[in-house]
């Protein structure tokens, strides 16, 4: 920013957020090695599961009556293409970082939340543009939703919760250690904390202390809650649980990308 | 064609093995000093065997499904799904050595060329090693058993991972001669994926439903894998193993068609 701008009337935060946030979204948006696997790898992994453990809807009690095991992988999609989206949103900060591109805005009159709440806007959009786009994509296949429109608007804020948690634990990995492959090395542990829930399998089909740890898991609560919208219908109290597990992952994630920043950035002054 | 044909008749070739050693002492140097090599070595094999086996346990209540011990129809996946991260590592070193330029100065040693991708191969399998006998060992914990015997179960599975290590060694430097960049990896890794999700590695081909069992009846990792789990649902027989030798030989001339094409690109 030069000093030209920087001498003349500052934007109030919110603005400067949105610039920056603009910037985030166009920027993941070009970067199709930043969406494309995210989008691609769940749609995989929903295809081949669904077909080849589509008996396991044939046990009873695994599945309502009328419904299939692609609509029980529905919320598994999306919740994984959120994972892939939310930590490359993240580990966009840890870029910004070696590119010297957060040292000039740091430089900038810039406001210090500007900076975090415009770059976690880009993982939250694409997070919101996921789980519509898997929604759609799936749908043709028998992958309805019983809750309808307010189930779906469930998924949806879900999904941009679960980005914006995400996304603020990858960001503040990224301003500790300035490193993209470090927040991408968060990654397998999320994809193992999936794999230990009930996102790919149903829990009662689970044994000995793996089906505890699963029962345990909050990501179990989460997806469950999502997961009644997809087969019983809209469920107020299923919801409200799994939004209740976002915003815990958004709280704790806030907090840590926020001390990390202001590390980062007392550092920098 | 060798290094001593450019250079002249003056130019003494020297015997290829030598080569060969110095990579491979290179490579497991390499291994040991960059943790974050050694996390998928270690780590991978343990997360596979516990999160399919612990996951997908409740596919044995299938009617039909080959065994009722989830960790004799796992394991070996997991065996087989850790030797393709052998050679996507092995792909991933070659891709930082053509990027830094160490590709180059290996091209010059006076040895035949050809043992610098024969190099990387046989790393890929050496290094498919640890990570089978992780596997196998938490698989015995878990519970697993040999009803085809020890020696023939385990032996069979041993040439399945070897063999997808040095199948998917061969994508892996065939990706990597065409496009000489590390970041490249993520192509082999897409490669190794697909291939490994399009097979019977959850449920067998008869209980696979929709389009899954007419991709996965042509894809060569499914008769690998049967090939490597005989010994865990049965005694191995001769159906159950030659249609794997025969997959890994079909395999083994494209892909080494595939790197060898690449290769002449990168050393015309």
């Amino acid at each position: 920013m030069t000093a030209t701008v920087a001498d003349g009337p500052r934007l109030h935060t919110g603005r400067q957020a949105a610039a920056l946030g603009r910037r985030a979204v166009v920027r993941f948006a070009r970067q199709p090695s930043s969406w494309v696997p995210a989008t691609v790898f769940p749609l995989l992994l929903v295809a081949v599961n669904s077909s080849a453990m589509g008996g396991v809807a044939n046990i009873p009690g695994v599945v309502p009556p009328g419904t299939t095991f692609l609509m029980f992988l529905l919320p598994a999609a999306i919740v994984q293409g959120v994972m892939f989206g939310g930590i490359n949103g993240g580990s966009e900060l840890a870029t910004d970082i070696q590119g010297g591109f957060f040292d000039r805005l740091v430089a900038s009159p810039v406001s210090r939340p500007a900076i975090l709440v415009g770059r976690l806007a880009g993982a939250v959009a694409f997070g919101v543009v996921q789980a519509v786009f898997f929604q759609v994509v799936l749908w043709p296949f028998g992958a309805d939703v019983v809750g309808g429109l307010p189930g779906r608007i469930v998924l949806v804020v879900v999904a941009g919760l679960l980005s914006l948690g995400l996304g603020s634990i990858a960001a503040g990995l990224a301003a500790r250690t300035g490193q993209p492959e470090a927040v991408q090395g968060f990654f397998p542990l999320v994809f193992i904390l999936l794999f230990l829930s009930s996102a790919f399998f149903p829990v009662q089909l689970m044994s000995g202390w793996y089906q505890r740890v699963a029962e345990l898991n909050p990501l179990t609560w989460m997806v469950d809650g999502m997961r009644v919208q997809v087969l019983e219908g809209f469920s107020p109290g299923a919801a409200a649980v799994s939004i209740g597990v976002c915003l815990g992952i958004c709280a704790l994630g806030m907090l840590f990308a926020t001390r990390q920043l202001q590390r980062r950035l007392a550092v920098a002054s | 064609m060798t290094v001593a044909a450019h250079r002249g008749p003056e130019t003494t070739v020297v015997p290829p093995w030598p080569l060969v050693r110095q990579v491979l002492h290179r490579s497991a140097t390499s291994l040991r000093r960059i943790p974050a090599a050694i996390i998928p070595v270690i780590v991978m094999p343990v997360f596979f065997t516990v999160a399919f086996s612990g996951t997908f346990r409740g596919l044995t209540e299938l009617p039909g499904y080959p065994t009722d011990n989830i960790y004799n129809w796992m394991v070996p996946y997991a065996c087989l799904q850790t030797a393709s991260f052998a050679a996507l590592a092995s792909a991933f070193g070659l891709g930082r050595d053509l990027e830094s330029g160490f590709y180059d100065r290996l091209l010059l040693a006076p040895a035949p060329r050809w043992t610098v991708p024969t190099a990387s191969v046989v790393w890929a399998m050496i290094r498919a090693l640890l990570p089978l006998v992780i596997t196998l060992s938490l698989g015995v914990v878990g519970g697993m058993t040999f009803p085809g015997g020890v020696v023939s179960a385990v032996w069979w599975l041993a040439v399945g991972a070897f063999a997808v290590a040095a199948l998917g060694s061969l994508w892996g430097l065939g990706v990597m001669y065409r496009l000489k960049r590390q970041s490249a990896g993520g192509l082999v890794q897409i490669g190794l994926f697909v291939v490994m999700f399009l097979s019977v590695g959850t449920v067998p081909l008869e209980l696979q439903e929709g389009w899954l069992p007419y991709v996965a009846r042509w894809n060569p990792l499914t008769y690998i894998l049967d090939m490597a789990r005989c010994g865990f649902v049965g005694t191995c027989s001769w159906s159950d193993i030659w249609p794997g030798l025969l997959a890994i030989a079909v395999s083994a001339v494209l892909l080494g068609w595939w790197a060898e094409r690449g290769w002449r690109k990168l050393v015309p």
